[in-house]
């Protein structure tokens, strides 16, 4: 954690949006010195940033460093609570690991442990995940939602809806969503959510959600190839993470909100919209079967709706989805 | 008399050594009684508004989604409602708190979490349940022995279902 005069410093060139800060106006706000201001600042420039110093004007944020430190998410970050608390590693064995460790203790609703690189990301199952240092984003978001424990599942779709629109809004590309929460680019898997529940019979104890997003692999080893992608292969150009990780946290705390409040049905509608697997004819693998037929949609609590040959309706609650090649 | 009151009497009869029950409110009158071989309604031979219902040895009374439709893919075992074996009262259930799968281990190839015979205490974890891709690790919360895992890998089991019985210590 750092300093609190850090991220009120921060926060002072947040609100500037890219203008110049009085070196004075940051006196007053943090209560400190003008020379105290310049060392905060030094030690901005030895992290990566570049800042502009101008006599009479101050200072301002030229360029942030490609990171995914706290620095980084914090400025612009326009969430009330959620990542106001980061834990940013280089390095870790995997943020779900590290959320777990945290939320054995009092931890605060909304913090954000994110590293630069896993050594031992996992996804669904203990499967691995492939997460090379510097190019996607690792991250684990802690939250603990007064709800009884089967309200729960439904925040995976809730993720998944978020990330889509994170993803829209800062590149312009249009994942799907395949149910009930991966994130794919023309087929290709781009991100993975592995939820994970620690609750008493009627009270949640923490909801962790570990996400993790393809951003600037620009290559793939062999037997990923063919089903992983990232945004800059399909963009063509570098993309920011800490503004993908911004958007994704803005929106989270948004649906968040409007889950508990209001209920699932916006939130339904919206995953439907990126819903790749719809209509579609679809195979779905269980751990004691696959089951074959027509997508029919989702139910009210996330439920994927599947219509069998023989007219039958299944509710399915758990399984990996393919979408079958062959036409309808 | 609503439902829920209904649902109630049912849940405090299959929780308890009771056989019988008869219970008066009004001019409304319901008699249960349970079954040891499975489901039975007797309504009371009384004329105003007589109520029927269903005993069911230790089933969840919380209503479960979707009825209407075939829950859970056909390759699985239908989710009906285990009915556990005749219940020792002083063994203690733990249930499921949401609709979903229940796995037995970590991954497919891994050893279970517990099996009948292992000791466990307040925070071991039994299995999971996973719905959507929420994976709800579940602890036993009470220090004992697993006396019988009451549902297989891959089944989908109803909210409150019971999973297991333990013999607290």
């Amino acid at each position: 954690m750092q300093s609190s005069v850090r991220q009120q410093l921060l926060s002072a060139f947040s609100k500037a949006d890219g203008g110049f800060v009085s070196g004075q106006a940051l006196a007053e706000i943090l209560g400190c010195s003008r020379t105290a201001i310049w060392k905060h600042i030094e030690a901005l420039r030895q992290e990566g940033f570049e800042l502009e110093a101008v006599r009479k004007k101050g200072y301002r944020i030229v360029s942030k460093p490609d990171k995914v430190t706290e620095n980084e998410i914090l400025i612009g970050l326009e969430t009330n609570w959620l990542g106001k608390e980061i834990v940013s590693l280089d390095t870790t064995d995997s943020t779900q690991k590290e959320a777990h460790r945290l939320a054995q203790e009092p931890f605060k609703e909304g913090t954000v442990v994110i590293a630069e690189e896993q050594t031992a990301g996992r996804g669904r199952m203990a499967r691995q995940w492939h997460s090379p240092k510097h190019t996607g984003i690792w991250m684990s978001v802690i939250l603990k939602p007064e709800l009884p424990p089967y309200k729960a599942p439904q925040f995976t779709l809730l993720t998944a809806v978020s990330v889509v629109e994170a993803i829209r809004e800062v590149t312009g590309l249009q994942p799907e969503i395949k149910w009930p929460n991966d994130i794919l680019l023309n087929g290709k898997k781009l991100t993975g959510i592995l939820t994970e529940l620690q609750a008493d019979a009627d009270r949640i104890h923490s909801v962790i959600i570990g996400i993790g997003i393809n951003v600037n692999q620009l290559k793939f080893p062999e037997e990923l190839k063919e089903i992983a992608t990232s945004l800059a292969i399909e963009k063509g150009e570098k993309i920011s993470r800490s503004h993908i990780i911004q958007e994704i946290l803005k929106r989270l705390e948004h649906y968040y909100h409007l889950y508990i409040e209001e209920g699932f049905s916006d939130i339904k509608r919206r995953w439907e919209r990126y819903a790749l697997s719809i209509g579609k004819r679809i195979s779905a693998r269980t751990v004691t079967g696959v089951l074959h037929g027509k997508a029919l949609g989702i139910t009210e609590e996330g439920v994927l709706k599947l219509l069998d040959d023989e007219g039958v309706i299944h509710n399915i609650y758990s399984a990996d989805i393919e979408v079958e090649k062959k036409a309808d | 008399m609503k439902v829920q009151e209904i649902r109630e009497l049912i849940k405090l009869v299959d929780q308890s050594s009771i056989a019988e029950l008869v219970f008066e409110s009004g001019n409304s009158k319901v008699k249960l009684k349970k079954s040891v071989s499975g489901t039975y309604a007797e309504s009371a031979a009384q004329p105003a508004a007589v109520q029927e219902t269903a005993v069911k040895p230790a089933a969840p009374v919380q209503a479960a989604p979707a009825k209407k439709e075939e829950a859970q893919p056909a390759a699985q075992e239908a989710p009906a409602v285990q009915e556990t074996p005749a219940t020792d009262e002083n063994l203690h259930k733990i249930t499921s708190p949401m609709v979903g799968t229940f796995y037995q281990s970590p991954s497919p190839d891994a050893d279970p979490y517990v099996k009948a015979g292992s000791s466990v205490s307040e925070d071991t974890v039994v299995c999971i349940v996973e719905a959507m891709k929420l994976f709800n690790e579940i602890e036993a919360e009470v220090q004992g022995e697993i006396v019988e895992v009451l549902v297989k890998d891959g089944q989908l089991v109803e909210y409150g279902q019971p999973l297991f019985l333990v013999k607290p210590q």
